[in-house]
């Protein structure tokens, strides 16, 4: 350092600066979101894009392709944010902080929701509650006799519910990681003092976990807003729109300068909201808890509350998991679309091909594609998850570490930008920004290294925000006793930061790989060959109508990433080895 | 030493030597016959091909083995996302695609075409079994239609639709189904027809009315007039494929909506216990005919390879044109060439009640159609 004081003051200036690491991550995350972003931008400045800003913002169509998908993206955002918020909440605060018996099985339950992908959900609800708006078969309720009025089978409630059926498991999972760091000695010095359970709940433990209600909260926002599924089978038969179902229509359609105005649109309105969230948690006083000294997490008794909260968690968890896993099932199993339980048959699990059933194509196991498959996903998946996890790391630790720089929220707010940006002008961006040789960075086109960073790139705020959840609990005091022991950075890292903040790495990577393994339509833009992935697979049989196959693989991946959470939960435990005695 | 400069030495040579041959090839090539193409094609190795279909899984198997030494990559990507990725790669000068299988034509042929992203290839020996209307640009591989279907179970004596102006009327009120216009180009290539056609939907409104129709003021003739009145009568959208095939035309009891969709959806009718039939009598016609169609990319990285997998896929000369169709071959879908016979159980092509697109003549009107249909939702 002194001799680069000598050589470059300025440099030196700069390295010591508390901007300068901002400012580094802050040009990494350039490369990886505003390249794209500055694409959709140009895109959006040709003739055709004025056109469509015009068309848009400014004409008789304003109403139906702005104005009234707006107003639905944001109930359906506010909605999905609180009812996650407060449901998940709820649950880790079950399972993590009481004795409710069976908490194992309650943890499974409460993570399973968001391994579904929504457009099951959406249909298992469509096959109970559909109505006659649409003719043809009723749906489970409504022909055992039970009305069912139109709001209640289509449009914003039961999209609203579907969705929240699913975030609320991952706002659960960012808070149960949060919360398991909430260390006993905390709660029982409380005791100690007298306090009674409803003040150190309120006055300890929630304050504590403000941050990773936050994270989950905007998360859960996110990604209700750009939820495709749910709204487009749920609401198109009463014509409710919201973007996505907008921006994927006008980019269907061969509009894609509407569909990139419409985007542009919604990354600010979403920048509005999450600045305000922001401040608001700036705002607030900084608690730092996790000081490594690790007594095991104090539980409260629940007492004669004990079983009926363990009966509504569970039944929450049914309603939200084990029925769609079931809907799912059954239609895997049906010969016929529509007659879910009845005539089961293995045939599109393991049966031989070349018989009378379904055009004499064979069981999915017997498909030579699958095997390779699901090898390729898990690949993929687990180097986007170790990718995203050291990338999301770094940045959720520079917002938290370098709260006073004003690049931080730059950061912050840059680093929730591809949530919005839709796959197709992402894909674009980056077979454009990186196909060709840059300088020294030579053509990554068709490369695994262009799907990861396209990967990490989308996946980066799940990262970011779980990374963030933990991190603003860690105390600096440890890090500071490291460093005056002579510890370097990477070492400080590895032995301080990372076993202490494992549950939530931990949590963030399984997201990301959850994601990254469920839906690929980013990554199907990139592929060069006709490599398999599992999502691949299913959609290939969905577009030649096989749905029980498509399924059947669409079941594959859940139970894929059931694996991993099992693993992800193991491997926790082995580091963090003080929390078991 | 010595070698190796005589390796390099040869490489050059060679390289200035199909330099110079290359663009005096690649015209000869359109000309040549597979068998004169396919030494060319060997010396490439490769070819790859975006694909709409994912059948082309069985056409990769079934090139190779006819063709050992020419490696087929096949990637299976959706018709919007092959436009997105070659403008992308092109853009960028990345040209790696040899030949591209899609639809959403009306695109194609707005933004890829005149700008000589794609180009097409139409074997000499094919010309002749193909009308000509299919190959005056591209060339068309098959027609996939977008059309009304009933359930023939709960309508035996046949369709309960006679005129499409009756979708308009109260007794059909929220019960035609339809998936979002808006979403599926198919779709809204079938209502843009519908007002291109204006004249034929003026006269079919006066044959079941009894009086001439008056079209509102701020719209352009009839067909416009009838996707107005469709939708205020109350058009159901239906975004999943299943749920509306199933709406329609599951066998069961009760009254069955109508609705458009594609033809080849009955073909799973035994299958799935369905009924569905197409309502082919329904004046003036009951739907649309969209190709699917062949073209190379631009500076295909393979353009031997690229014309031998196009003069493949378009079949031999037996009926049901061998193993470079047969995977398209479906019921409801047509072949471009005629000499490749009609699936028995559909209706042949020649009685089919459908309109043919004009994909450059829908290019121009879809942006109008549709800014209707989003005032309209």
């Amino acid at each position: 350092m002194n001799m680069l004081a000598a050589r470059a003051p300025w440099l030196a200036r700069a390295v010591q600066s508390r901007d300068f690491v901002p400012l580094i991550m802050l040009a990494f995350t350039a490369l990886l979101v505003v390249a794209p972003l500055t694409m959709i931008l140009l895109a959006t400045l040709t003739p055709d894009g004025q056109a469509a800003w015009q068309a848009v913002t400014n004409s008789p169509l304003s109403r139906n392709l702005w104005w009234r998908p707006l107003g639905n993206t944001v109930i359906l955002g506010i909605g999905v944010t609180i009812g996650s918020v407060l449901l998940g909440g709820f649950l880790a605060w079950l399972i993590v902080l009481t004795d409710v018996p069976m908490r194992r099985f309650l943890a499974v339950m409460s993570i399973l929701p968001f391994m579904t992908p929504s457009f099951a959900s959406a249909l298992a609800w469509a096959t109970l509650f559909r109505n006659e708006r649409i003719g043809g078969q009723a749906g489970y309720l409504a022909s055992n006799g039970i009305p069912i009025p139109d709001w209640l089978a289509w449009g914003l409630v039961p999209t609203l519910i579907v969705l929240i059926a699913q975030f609320y498991s991952l706002a659960y999972t960012l808070i149960a990681a949060s919360l398991s760091s909430v260390s006993g000695d905390l709660v029982e010095s409380a005791e100690m003092a007298g306090a009674k359970r409803g003040r150190i709940l309120f006055g300890i433990v929630l304050p504590i976990v403000t941050p990773a209600l936050i994270s989950g909260g905007m998360l859960a926002f996110a990604g209700a807003v750009s939820n495709f599924a749910a709204p487009a089978l749920l609401g198109a038969p009463v014509r409710m729109q919201t973007l996505s179902t907008r921006i994927y229509g006008m980019v269907q359609t061969g509009n894609i300068e509407r569909g990139y105005v419409l985007a542009l649109l919604l990354m600010i309105a979403a920048a509005a909201l999450l600045y305000f969230s922001d401040r608001f948690v700036s705002g607030r006083r900084a608690f730092v808890t996790v000081t490594g000294k690790g007594t095991r997490t104090k539980r409260f008794a629940l007492g004669r509350w004990r079983w009926p909260l363990f009966v509504f968690a569970t039944a929450i968890g049914v309603i939200t998991t084990i029925v769609p896993i079931v809907v799912l099932f059954a239609s895997s199993m049906a010969p016929r679309p529509g007659v879910l339980f009845s005539n089961w048959t293995l045939h599109y699990w393991i049966g031989q091909g070349g018989t009378q059933i379904a055009e004499g194509q064979a069981g999915i196991f017997r498909n030579p594609h699958l095997i390779d498959g699901i090898f390729t996903t898990i690949r993929l998946g687990l180097t986007v998850a170790a990718c995203a996890m050291v990338v999301g790391l770094m940045i959720a630790y520079t917002i938290v570490r370098y709260k006073a720089s004003p690049y931080t929220r730059l950061l912050s707010q840059l680093s929730f930008v591809p949530l919005f940006i839709p796959s197709i002008a992402m894909a674009a961006a980056y077979i454009a920004m990186y196909g060709t040789s840059l300088g020294p960075i030579p053509a990554l086109y068709g490369t695994f290294i262009l799907i990861v960073m396209a990967a990490t790139a989308n996946l980066m705020p799940y990262a970011v925000q779980s990374g963030r959840g933990v991190l603003s609990q860690l105390s600096a005091d440890l890090e500071e006793s490291a460093r005056l022991t002579g510890a370097g950075p990477m070492r400080r890292m590895m032995e301080i930061i990372v076993p202490l903040a494992i549950r939530g790495i931990m949590a963030g990577g399984l997201l990301v790989f959850v994601k990254i393994v469920r839906d690929l339509s980013l990554v199907v833009l990139l592929f060069s060959a006709s490599t398999p992935l599992l999502s691949m697979i299913a959609f290939q049989y969905a577009s030649q109508g096989f749905m029980q196959f498509a399924n059947a693989v669409t079941l594959l991946i859940l139970v894929l990433c059931l694996l991993a959470s099992f693993l992800a939960h193991l491997l926790q435990n082995k580091v963090q080895k003080w929390k078991k005695t | 030493m010595k070698h190796h400069l005589k390796m390099a030495l040869s490489s050059v040579l060679l390289g200035a030597a199909a330099l110079f041959t290359a663009p005096a090839q690649a015209q000869d090539f359109d000309t040549m016959t597979a068998e004169e193409l396919l030494p060319h094609a060997l010396e490439e190795g490769k070819v790859t091909i975006l694909s709409l279909s994912s059948r082309i899984a069985q056409i990769k198997t079934s090139f190779e083995e006819k063709y050992p030494g020419i490696e087929v990559e096949a990637v299976h990507l959706n018709s919007t996302r092959q436009i997105a990725r070659l403008q992308a790669e092109q853009r960028a000068g990345i040209y790696a695609v040899d030949v591209l299988y899609m639809s959403e034509t009306p695109v194609v042929y707005r933004d890829l075409l005149p700008e000589g992203m794609v180009e097409a290839f139409i074997p000499a020996r094919v010309k002749a079994d193909v009308p000509e209307a299919l190959r005056e640009n591209l060339l068309t591989h098959r027609l996939s239609t977008r059309a009304l279907m009933y359930n023939e179970a709960a309508h035996p004596d046949g369709s309960p639709i006679e005129n499409l102006w009756q979708l308009t009327t109260p007794e059909w009120r929220g019960r035609v189904l339809i998936d979002d216009p808006t979403q599926r180009g198919e779709t809204l290539d079938l209502l843009v027809e519908i007002a291109l056609n204006a004249d034929a939907m003026a006269e079919a409104y006066e044959a079941l009315f009894g009086e001439a129709i008056e079209v509102d003021r701020d719209l352009e003739g009839a067909g416009e007039q009838f996707i107005r009145d469709l939708f205020n009568n109350d058009v159901v959208m239906i975004n999943d494929t299943q749920t509306l095939r199933s709406a329609i035309g599951l066998i069961s009891e009760g009254a069955k909506p109508v609705g458009f969709m594609t033809y080849s959806a009955s073909r799973n009718n035994e299958r799935d216990g369905m009924a569905l039939q197409i309502s082919n009598d329904t004046v003036p016609a009951a739907g649309i005919l969209f190709p699917t169609v062949l073209a190379l990319g631009k500076n295909a990285p393979n353009p031997a390879a690229a014309r031998l997998m196009i003069d493949y896929l378009m079949g031999d000369d037996s009926p049901t044109g061998g193993t470079g169709f047969e995977p398209f071959a479906v019921q409801g879908d047509y072949a471009a060439r005629r000499t490749i016979v009609d699936h028995p159980d559909a209706i042949p092509f020649d009685d089919l009640n459908l309109w043919l697109i004009d994909p450059e003549r829908t290019g121009q009107a879809r942006q109008r159609i549709l800014d209707l249909v989003i005032v309209l939702q």
